[in-house]
Order: structure tokens, then C-alpha cells, then sequence
């Protein structure tokens, strides 16, 4: 059905070959979580592990100063892969392709878990013994559903083979800023800090890089 | 109509996951309002996966940490089906979704802190040491005094309506006051105003709201 809609979108014969290269590989992820919900399918749930728990692992590392980085990117790894298998049937492809879904899994369990060490941590050295766990659900924060609505899987793939063509192209500059504040952690704020420069200047940064990427930036 | 958004700035640290949670609270409480940000969100969230996708992966992963999962899998604690009624969906609800655990979908779960006639406040616990984060309660007519950021300031208004110097503000809209900057927000003159506010509290769990409301209670007594 997806690829039929594709069809219908206008794309030179280069970009189709891209849309259709890039929507089987999307609709075997898509076939392997749907596996896992309806069958319990460990074989398909084993390609998935493959296939993305380098990407966690890698994830988890590129956070800055933590204690134990092996033990911390196995508890990263587990704990996403244990959600992947339990919300599997609550995976709606309509909505999201699998590496975002899995992608905003990965980002909410290490909120969760830095969010704990850091509890852990303040706790063992405060004056004040609170916590105190926040009456707070991460999940009514950072939904994993986030794209409904408004983003469905079609607009998602188009702006995904956009940002795939566009960051090639991106100065040095631009990435750097963008993998920090994505994949290391670090808000604009920490970012500057750790750069030496103004806020303003990571703040522009990032806005020339979504310019060129073609992303919606501000009204 | 929404009219005040976060810039890219905001909506891309929180699609990265690197905002601070009680900043993030008022960003996806702005987005149950505001589809525009909702499209900006899923937009940003594609970056986040791609850049996720593109890095360099790190060795294949053994074997025993697969192993391991399927025993977790197979030894975990049945899932119960969701409960009816464990959501309040169904319920009429007053507030956005990302504060029913927080303060309940009715405010039933909030303790207020009366200060004055006009004015009262609740923190609500986020788990964020370096920022409080408060439900804003300003009777109608009723104003804040002038006061000065000590640190940023976000404002997410929840109901009603309020004007300060730079104009008026509706349901969704997201304020941000920066340190220094000076401000009185009035709530409209014919309902009561409420507010998602995060605000910077660097040194000690602030008591930026107690000042306010002292001093808005002092200035009554001197009236």
C-alpha cells in the first residue's frame, strides 16, 4: 500500500530507485516487530537485536563522564530491547518507521536510567534526604507516539530521504553541533559551554543546519 | 489560537531528549496545543533517528546479552491487559495529559498554597533539583507585582488569559521570560488564569513564589 502511495508522489527516476530500496528494507523491519507482536517470533526478534543494538550500544556510549560505560550501554541495551518486545504490538506503521519507533525508545530509557543514576548520586551525597521519584511518567513527557496525527509514515519518509541526501552536505560545524546535542546529551546550553561559545552562536548553527535539511524551523 | 511557540532551539533539544524534564513538561504540554509544533517535533524526531542510524556502530553484540533478554522476556511478571479506568480518558478531563499524574486530569491531585486573595501556586514534583516547576493560579483581575528573572522563565498558559507589557496571551501559548527581563503579567478582568511555569532556581529550591506572594500580599495590607 505504501509503495503505491509513494508512486504517487512526484519523484525523478534516481529518488524512486532510493524510495524503493529504502522502503523494503523499511517494510522487513516493519514485518519483524509485527512478527514479534502477533507470534512471540524469536528469529525475527533476533534480527531486530542485531540490526539496532549496535546502534544502542553506540548510543549509550557517546554520553559524556559516565561511571561505568560498558555496564550503563548493556543496561541501555536491555532495557530498550525488553520494550521493543513488550510494546511491539502497540507499534502502529502507519505511524512511525521502525528505526524513529525504536530510535525514541533508545532516547526515553536513557533519560530514564541517566535520570536514576543521577538520583542515585545526589541522594548518596545530599543533605537532604528526599527523593521523591517525581510523580512523573517520562512517557506522558516524551511520547513514543509522537508523530500521530499530523506526521504519518509517508510526510516522515520524505523528510527522512531529505535529511539523509542533506547531511552530507552540512559544514563540519553545523554536524558537530547537531550530533552533540543529539547523540552526546547535551542541550544548546551545555553544547556552548563545552564550545566556548555563545549560546547564540550553537543556536545558529543549528538553525542553518535545519535550513539546509529542510526542516520546518520557525514561523 | 496558539500564538507563542518554543524556537527551534527548545523543540530540537527536546526531540534529542536533552532538555531539562521540567522545560520538557512545558514543551509537550505546549504541543497537546499546537499541531504546527506537533509536525516540527516529528520533523526533528526523523533527524534524531537518522543521525541515530548513521553512527558508527559499535561491534556486533554477543550472544549472552541476547540470552539474557529472553530469560528476562520469559521469566517477567505476566502483563496485565491495561485496566479500564487506569487512564482517565474517559473522563472529562480539564488538563493536557502531560500533567494528569502530576496534578491529576481535574487538579484533584494539586496541594495550593494560598497566597493572598488573588494568587496561589503548587509545585508539582518533576524530579528536577535545578528548576521549579509550579501550577500558576491568578484570579481574575488579579496580577503578579513587577518582578525581575533571577533565571529563565517558561510559561505554558492552561486557561484563561493574561496580558503583561507585551501583550495578551491565550491558551497554549508558550512564554519565555530570560533572566533579567522584567515583567507583570495581569490575568484577564472576567476569568481566573492558570499556568505551567518552569522556572530556573540555581541555588536553593528558590522561593521566588513566596517573595511574590508576600510581597503581593504586603502591597494588599498597604492598599
Amino acid at each position: 500500500m505504501l509503495t503505491g502511495l509513494l508512486r504517487t508522489m512526484d519523484f525523478d527516476s534516481d529518488s524512486q530507485d532510493t524510495a524503493t530500496l529504502t522502503d523494503d528494507r523499511v517494510q522487513h523491519w516493519i514485518a519483524c516487530v509485527q512478527k514479534v507482536a502477533e507470534k512471540q517470533d524469536t528469529a525475527a526478534f533476533r534480527e531486530l537485536f542485531d540490526h539496532f543494538s549496535p546502534m544502542v550500544k553506540s548510543f549509550a556510549w557517546k554520553v559524556p563522564s559516565l561511571d561505568h560505560p560498558d555496564t550503563f550501554a548493556e543496561e541501555l541495551l536491555q532495557e530498550t530491547m525488553l520494550k521493543v518486545w513488550t510494546k511491539a504490538a502497540s507499534f502502529d506503521p502507519k505511524l512511525a518507521s521502525p528505526s524513529t519507533w525504536i530510535f525514541t525508545i533508545a532516547r526515553n530509557m536513557r533519560i530514564d536510567l541517566l535520570r536514576k543514576q543521577a538520583r542515585h548520586v545526589v541522594n548518596s551525597v545530599s543533605l537532604y534526604q528526599d527523593d521523591e521519584d517525581g510523580e512523573l511518567d517520562l512517557e506522558d513527557i516524551w511520547f513514543e507516539d509522537e508523530n500521530s496525527d499530523v506526521f504519518n509514515l509517508l510526510a516522515q519518509q520524505r523528510s527522512r530521504r531529505q535529511i539523509h541526501e542533506s547531511l552530507k552536505l552540512l559544514p563540519a560545524e553545523q554536524t558537530e553541533v547537531l550530533v552533540k546535542v543529539y547523540l552526546e546529551d547535551k542541550s544548546h546550553a551545555e553544547v556552548a559551554a563545552e564550545l566556548k561559545l555563545p549560546l547564540g552562536t550553537v543556536k545558529s548553527r543549528v538553525r542553518l543546519a535545519l535550513n539546509k535539511l529542510k526542516l520546518v524551523v520557525d514561523r | 489560537m496558539v500564538r507563542f511557540h518554543p524556537d527551534a532551539r527548545f523543540l530540537t533539544d527536546y526531540a534529542a531528549g536533552s532538555l531539562p524534564v521540567s522545560q520538557a513538561l512545558c514543551v509537550a504540554t505546549h504541543l497537546h496545543y499546537c499541531p504546527g509544533c506537533r509536525l516540527r517535533v516529528g520533523e526533528l524526531t526523523e533527524l534524531g533517528a537518522e543521525l541515530f542510524m548513521q553512527q558508527q556502530p559499535a561491534a556486533a553484540v554477543d550472544g549472552p546479552s541476547f540470552e539474557k533478554l529472553l530469560t528476562r522476556i520469559a521469566t517477567r511478571p505476566a502483563m496485565g491487559t491495561p485496566q479500564a479506568g487506569a487512564t482517565s480518558d474517559s473522563k472529562v478531563s480539564s488538563l493536557p495529559r502531560t500533567l494528569h499524574k502530576l496534578a491529576g486530569a481535574n487538579l484533584e491531585k494539586v496541594k495550593w498554597n494560598k497566597v493572598g486573595s488573588k494568587f496561589r501556586y503548587a509545585r508539582l514534583n518533576v524530579g528536577d533539583r535545578a528548576r521549579e516547576t509550579s501550577l500558576l493560579d491568578i484570579k481574575a483581575g488579579g496580577s503578579v507585582p513587577h518582578h525581575r528573572h533571577q533565571g529563565d522563565e517558561i510559561t505554558v498558559l492552561l486557561k484563561g488569559s493574561f496580558s503583561d507589557q507585551e501583550g495578551k496571551y491565550v491558551v497554549g501559548d508558550f512564554i519565555v521570560r530570560t533572566k533579567g527581563e522584567t515583567h507583570r503579567p495581569v490575568a484577564s478582568q472576567d476569568q481566573d488564569c492558570l499556568c505551567l511555569a518552569a522556572l530556573d532556581a540555581p541555588i536553593v529550591m528558590s522561593n521566588w513564589l513566596v517573595r511574590l506572594g508576600l510581597r503581593l500580599l504586603n502591597r494588599q495590607k498597604a492598599a
